[in-house]
């Protein structure tokens, strides 16, 4: 396990502060703050409708906050998105991708978007499709992908530009073991070499296998944050999540949920 | 579910109610030419009758294949889910589809021939003493033809927009299709020549022969009925109607098939098709990030134009409505040469008024633009190139058809000049107004003719502005245009180069202006998008 790393400036890969949105009358995010200390890999766990898609698009530029402000690796990505969006990889959830390209070429596509050299793009792109077991459906159109295809592919877009700081909401839905483990592999490779990967689940088990930062949010606030053996206190992340959102881990008994209760 | 519809936009009251008014407004022109028609003898009332019969079935099939979004019918998809089979649904959504005001509309349509038989009939027995009876035989069979009459017009609507939906769907069709394009587009030229050697009158002189021929034919069959009833042959109007019923038969058997097939297959996949491993890295000068950027967007474009069904409907309809349009105006108005030589500027305006809302059928999948920030004015280059490419070569290609047609080779310089112009600043306002004014499209994978829910007020009020901001921007062009058909042939050559020139010049202006306020708007535009 990493040590939580110093506090001084510059250090942070990612930091929010005082986040807030509203959609009509439903805040979706309450003034939420969050320091990603550089070199972490770190987990945001919720319930349903917490708001980690909401803060994590605004923490990417995809979602224009009401207040607040995001800085990566210091750089205000709202003031400054040309010189901010260079250190960022995205991957969202529940977004389209131009499906009509084969995985390559959407490949291709989000590095000439970025504006890489061809040479180096070709050979990324062939070592992505390599890593994450694309190769089999290179020159398959991405709207024929399955579910976990499309994930990898668009993670593969995400981590084409070789960023400092990954940011994946719900990068292991939907994707089969084999696959998962792939991505575990190559995300762990890229903390190993001193990038930060930020990613949301809902999943405990996985944050606590893969993280070693935690963030617990509901109700678009942060419950509880920093490196994981401290968020969970010598218990489960599971035991322990369930007590920061007060809920009582006995569920109330569905007396009629009986095979005989017709 | 169009209760729900309704209630969702009140745009969509105010175009129904919009429609209401102009079918009620039609109303008394329609019984006049009636009337009239019922003055005159019975074989001109069968040619007219024949030949706007067949225009309306015919128009019912080929509209909402031209205009994607109108047909707000229920989509077959929705219910793939719920495993119906099709003999369960065809007659509920036939009866869903009868609730509109186009369909309320034609089918007093079909009714008012009986007017014209009617008002025939009375005039028959009072001047000639002519049984009651036996004169208001054509009125029964126009009556009993009516909806058999309004139910081939729903079915040819249905029947056309869901096999285009099918085919454009399917990859490997998509090439049938466009040769489909090519080949009706070949046709019509001999047609628009004819048209130019006869003009008005010559053309009026066939329909005689159209109406008879029309008359057997599943368009116009029911029509004929009464008007051979007339003219005493009540065999042959009997036979008619069987025939029309026949056919009436024979579409819904067809329409449920199809129905079937759509239930069992659902459209959204073709098959898997090969490609070459990478069409978007390509080659060349390495550049700048907006340059490289641009390039990617233009490939990325070209790929969709060839492999989405939105935007093959799109290209199909650009290029085939005003093409029909110009066919049309050609039989009315007796200016062949100046109608020839505007189908480039119809054809350049359409598709490039149509792409005012091209960022909307990204949809989300545009968040990996958002993300890349590359400069907005790559991205609107790469658009506008990528329409360029195939455009260009098109609009110019169809000019020079329609001056060949008039064999003015004169004013060549001229339709060429104003078409690229036309085509040019259409694309600089869509660069501007996709980034303004985005509306709800159907998404990749949907039907390419469903309408979307709740999108009509936006739409109506994007459309307005950039095709007025369009016809403004090209005033200097078309007046230039109008001097050379009208006023001076030495102005055909100023027409080219205001047209080029100023196309261009208009164009990069767009691309800049848009590319500001997409520099701007992009995380903005995303949720818009979504």
């Amino acid at each position: 396990m990493r040590p939580p790393a110093p506090a001084e400036p510059g250090a942070q890969a990612l930091e929010l502060r005082g986040l807030v949105k509203r959609f009509g009358a439903t805040v979706a995010v309450a003034g939420l703050d969050l320091t990603i200390p550089a070199g972490s890999f770190y987990g945001m766990v919720g319930p349903n409708g917490a708001g980690k898609t909401t803060t994590l698009s605004m923490a990417t530029g995809l979602l224009t906050p009401d207040a607040g402000t995001v800085l990566v690796h210091g750089i205000d990505l709202w003031r400054r998105p040309v010189e901010a969006a260079p250190l960022l990889g995205v991957l969202p959830d529940g977004l389209r991708l131009f499906d009509r390209l084969t995985g390559p070429e959407l490949i291709s596509y989000a590095g000439l978007l970025r504006g890489m050299d061809r040479d180096v793009l070709a050979t990324r792109r062939d070592d992505l499709v390599e890593a994450l077991d694309l190769r089999g459906a290179g020159s398959t159109l991405v709207a024929d992908y399955s579910a976990g295809m499309t994930k990898k592919v668009a993670l593969a877009c995400a981590l084409v530009h070789a960023p400092r700081l990954l940011v994946l909401d719900e990068p292991f839905e939907a994707v089969d073991p084999v696959s998962g483990a792939a991505i575990r592999g190559i995300l762990q490779q890229f903390v190993a070499a001193g990038g930060t990967v930020v990613l949301s689940s809902h999943v405990m088990a996985l944050v606590e296998r893969v993280c070693d930062h935690v963030a617990v949010v509901a109700g678009g606030r942060v419950l509880a944050a920093g490196p994981l053996d401290e968020v969970r206190a010598d218990r489960d992340l599971e035991e322990r999540f369930v007590e920061l959102l007060g809920g009582s881990a006995q569920a109330r008994e569905l007396t009629w949920l009986r095979p005989s209760s017709g | 579910m169009l209760g729900h519809a309704l209630k969702q936009e009140a745009w969509r009251v105010v175009v129904l109610v919009l429609g209401a008014l102009w079918a009620l407004s039609m109303t008394p022109s329609v019984l006049a030419g009636m009337a009239w028609l019922g003055r005159q003898d019975a074989s001109t009332a069968h040619d007219v009758i024949v030949l706007g019969g067949s225009l309306v079935v015919i128009g019912w099939a080929v509209i909402p294949v031209l205009l994607p979004g109108m047909d707000d019918t229920l989509d077959i998809s929705r219910f793939a889910t719920f495993g119906l089979r099709a003999r369960t649904l065809v007659p509920g959504l036939l009866v869903a589809g009868l609730v509109s005001v186009p369909v309320l509309f034609t089918g007093f349509v079909t009714l008012a021939p009986a007017v014209a038989w009617g008002s025939r009939a009375l005039r028959i027995t009072q001047e000639q003493g002519v049984a009651a009876w036996s004169a208001g035989v054509p009125v029964v069979v126009a009556v009993i033809g009516a909806p058999v009459a309004l139910l081939t017009c729903l079915l040819a609507s249905r029947l056309t927009t869901t096999l285009a939906g099918r085919i454009l769907a399917a990859r490997r069709s998509r090439r049938i299709a466009t040769a489909l394009t090519v080949v009706v587009g070949v046709a019509l030229v001999p047609v628009l020549l004819r048209i130019g050697q006869e003009g008005l009158e010559g053309s009026l002189e066939r329909v005689p022969g159209v109406a008879a021929v029309l008359g057997w034919t599943p368009v116009g069959v029911v029509w004929a009925a009464p008007a051979v009833a007339a003219q005493g042959d009540l065999l042959g109007a009997v036979g008619r109607l069987a025939v029309g019923a026949g056919w009436v038969v024979l579409c819904v058997a067809a329409w449920g098939a199809l129905l079937q097939r759509a239930l069992e297959s659902p459209p959204a996949r073709g098959g898997q098709v090969r490609r070459r491993p990478d069409a978007v890295l390509g080659k060349g000068r390495e550049g700048s990030h907006g340059r490289l950027a641009a390039g990617a967007v233009t490939r990325r474009a070209l790929r969709y134009w060839s492999a989405d069904p939105r935007y093959v409907s799109a290209m199909l309809g650009a290029v085939a409505a005003p093409l029909i349009i110009v066919l049309l105006l050609a039989t009315v108005v007796d200016v062949p040469d100046a109608v020839a030589l505007s189908v480039g500027v119809a054809i350049g305006g359409s598709i490039g008024w149509g792409r005012h809302n091209d960022l909307a059928f990204d949809g989300s999948a545009f968040w990996l633009h958002v993300v890349a920030r590359a400069p907005g004015w790559s991205d609107r280059t790469g658009r506008a190139v990528g329409a360029l490419a195939w455009s260009l070569p098109v609009t110019v290609a169809v000019t020079l058809i329609g001056v060949g047609a008039v064999g003015r080779w004169d004013l060549a310089p001229a339709a060429v000049g104003a078409g690229v112009g036309v085509l040019c600043t259409g694309l600089a306002v869509s660069a501007v107004s996709s980034v303004l004014l985005p509306y709800p499209v159907p998404q990749a994978g949907a039907s390419p003719f469903a309408a979307q829910m709740g999108a009509v007020g936006a739409s109506l009020a994007a459309q307005l502005l950039t095709s007025a901001t369009t016809l403004l921007l090209c005033l200097p062009v078309l007046v230039s245009f109008g001097a050379a058909l009208w006023w001076r042939t030495s102005m055909a050559w100023v027409t080219l180069g205001a047209g080029v020139l100023g196309g261009a010049v208009v164009l990069v202006a767009g691309i800049v202006v848009g590319g500001r306020l997409y520099d701007a708007r992009a995380a903005r535009l995303l949720v818009r998008l979504v």
